[in-house]
């Protein structure tokens, strides 16, 4: 069996799926100075979308059950629209709100679903066994890996290039990295706001939901708290990109993948249990050299 | 009718005035000059016209149709555009992404093509750079970029805001000409914030002069040029009435 290999697809799978969640919170970022906190319960929300409604230890399929082709496109539409529907209820009257007020009410929103999952699934980690196929692992480059991990680096790259197709190629996307980049002047020139962060909340949702399906599938676990560990890692990434930068957020995910594979790869065993505060440790080294980010957008300031 | 109407206007930040009661009309075709010393309010009013800032007090109108409480998307659907203070390019968006992005509330998109060729026509050099990111361009390229990015919302009606603004002398001269040529070609209302009275005067027109956030005058740009008014404006009779 081959080490390097084996690495390398480990770190792009863990990767892209903090790419995914980490460009989520970017897009929102972007155009609203939102850090949605909300935005691992919108994962939970979307795994537990999957199974029947049940404080039961065992949970029974709901819209698991559903052939790929259609389970697929309804989750990406059940994400975007508990995305859309929270700005429509919470963000959207805190327009003209502090980033930190905002902030908070998204922590607030985040407990609200968490509850809400609570009061109706229980808190009790359930099993959920979403195509167990494709854990059979496969051999590629002398590598035994899941087939789930090669469709996961796959299914990152698909996301990337359709997000970055569509902000390059379509009115919509033209007018989000205008919005992203210069709110004020972007309505100035007519571009409707309610519009614009509408789009930004569905597509942030639907990325939501496929982070949720590649989770469930992996693990296996339906668990009311599976948001936050991965909202923390995307949260980090999005900082370490630069606030509001959705390549820097792609290639931070990436980044913090790919440390946390090699540091679980080469540290010492005694040191193991301790990934974390290495990787963290990276993390704070990352911003003490670079505190706007690996990546930050240019400076768009005018030049006098 | 008037192109722009604005009856007692007062904009307040918090509890700071900015601007107090302020009126003029402008007709069609008009080039009007705004001038003042800082702090007089002349940004305030281009913001409070296109929707940028609240008024708390007062009406302004577009022929006719009232703009107040109006948001800048919506009325920038009326013909009106803004070429603000700085410029405000979008530096992360290619030129032409940046003459793009007004063009989605045109009902005549094959025209927008065209424009855009225009617009090429008029700045060479924003045709040669066309997929350039725009935050790498030189200042007067930026502000013909911002001139552009405005036209191409074919507005009737265009503000701009300190277009000389840390610009080299002969690149502003460039910068109104152009103006001036565009505004002849197709009959636009320009309203231009412009703290050198000299240079509106050279370049010609009507001017509304600003203090303390009321209008002090308002006349031929000529004629300011050798009246007190102007120095009054500036340095003013009594301090105290400088409130901003």
């Amino acid at each position: 069996m081959n080490a390097i290999p084996q690495l390398f697809f480990d770190a792009m799978s863990l990767g892209g799926i903090y790419a995914m969640a980490a460009l989520g919170i970017a897009l929102i970022f972007g155009v609203m100075k939102l850090v949605n906190f909300a935005h691992g319960e919108y994962i939970a929300f979307c795994v537990f979308a999957l199974i029947v409604p049940s404080t039961d230890a065992v949970a029974v399929m709901f819209l698991g059950k559903a052939p790929a082709f259609l389970l697929i496109p309804t989750l990406l539409l059940i994400g975007a629209a508990v995305a859309v529907a929270s700005e429509f209820f919470v963000f959207r009257h805190m327009r003209n709100a502090t980033p930190v007020a905002m902030m908070i009410s998204s922590f607030a929103l985040g407990f609200v679903i968490q509850n809400i999952l609570l009061v109706v699934f229980s808190s009790r980690p359930k099993a959920v066994s979403l195509w167990p196929e494709l854990n059979q692992p496969v051999s590629i480059a002398g590598a035994s890996i899941p087939l789930l991990q090669l469709i996961v680096i796959l299914s990152t790259l698909i996301v990337v290039v359709t997000l970055a197709v569509l902000l390059k190629r379509t009115r919509i996307g033209l007018e989000m990295r205008a919005a992203a980049e210069n709110f004020t002047m972007a309505r100035l020139l007519g571009v409707r706001a309610n519009v614009v962060i509408t789009g930004a909340f569905a597509l942030s949702g639907a990325l939501a939901a496929a982070v949720a399906l590649i989770m469930v599938t992996q693990t296996g676990v339906a668990d009311i708290r599976m948001g936050g560990q991965i909202m923390l890692v995307a949260f980090i990434a999005t900082v370490i990109g630069g606030l509001g930068s959705l390549p820097g957020a792609v290639a931070a995910g990436f980044l913090i993948g790919a440390a946390s594979v090699i540091l679980q790869g080469f540290l010492p065993l005694e040191a193991r249990p301790f990934r974390d505060a290495f990787l963290f440790t990276l993390v704070i080294v990352s911003l003490l050299l670079r505190p706007e980010g690996l990546f930050a957008p240019r400076s768009s300031k005018p030049r006098v | 009718m008037s192109k722009l109407g604005v009856f007692d206007v007062s904009v307040r930040y918090g509890k700071v005035p900015a601007l107090t009661d302020v009126s003029f009309t402008v007709e069609e075709g008009e080039r009007m000059f705004i001038s003042g010393p800082n702090g007089a309010g002349k940004s305030s009013l281009l913001k409070a016209i296109c929707g940028a800032v609240p008024t708390t007090h007062g009406r302004i109108e577009v022929d006719g149709d009232m703009l107040n409480g109006r948001s800048p998307e919506v009325i920038a659907r009326l013909g009106l555009t803004m070429v603000p203070e700085g410029r405000e390019i979008f530096g992360t968006l290619t030129v032409e992404e940046n003459l793009r992005v007004g063009t989605g509330i045109r009902p005549d998109k094959p025209a927008v093509e065209t424009d855009i060729d225009e617009v090429y026509q008029s700045f060479p050099i924003l045709g040669e750079r066309r997929h350039t990111n725009a935050g790498a361009l030189s200042g007067g390229q930026q502000q013909m970029l911002a001139i552009g990015r405005g036209l191409m919302t074919n507005p009737k009606l265009m503000l701009v805001d300190e277009p000389s603004l840390g610009l080299a002398p002969n690149i502003v001269d460039q910068v109104y000409d152009t103006l001036v040529n565009l505004q002849n070609d197709r009959g636009l209302t320009l309203i231009i914030v412009e703290q050198s009275s000299a240079r509106a005067a050279r370049v010609g027109g009507r001017m509304v002069l600003l203090r303390g956030g009321s209008v002090v005058g308002d006349g031929d740009a000529a004629k300011f040029a050798e009246s007190d008014l102007l120095k009054e404006a500036y340095f003013g009779q009594n301090k105290a009435e400088d409130a901003t």
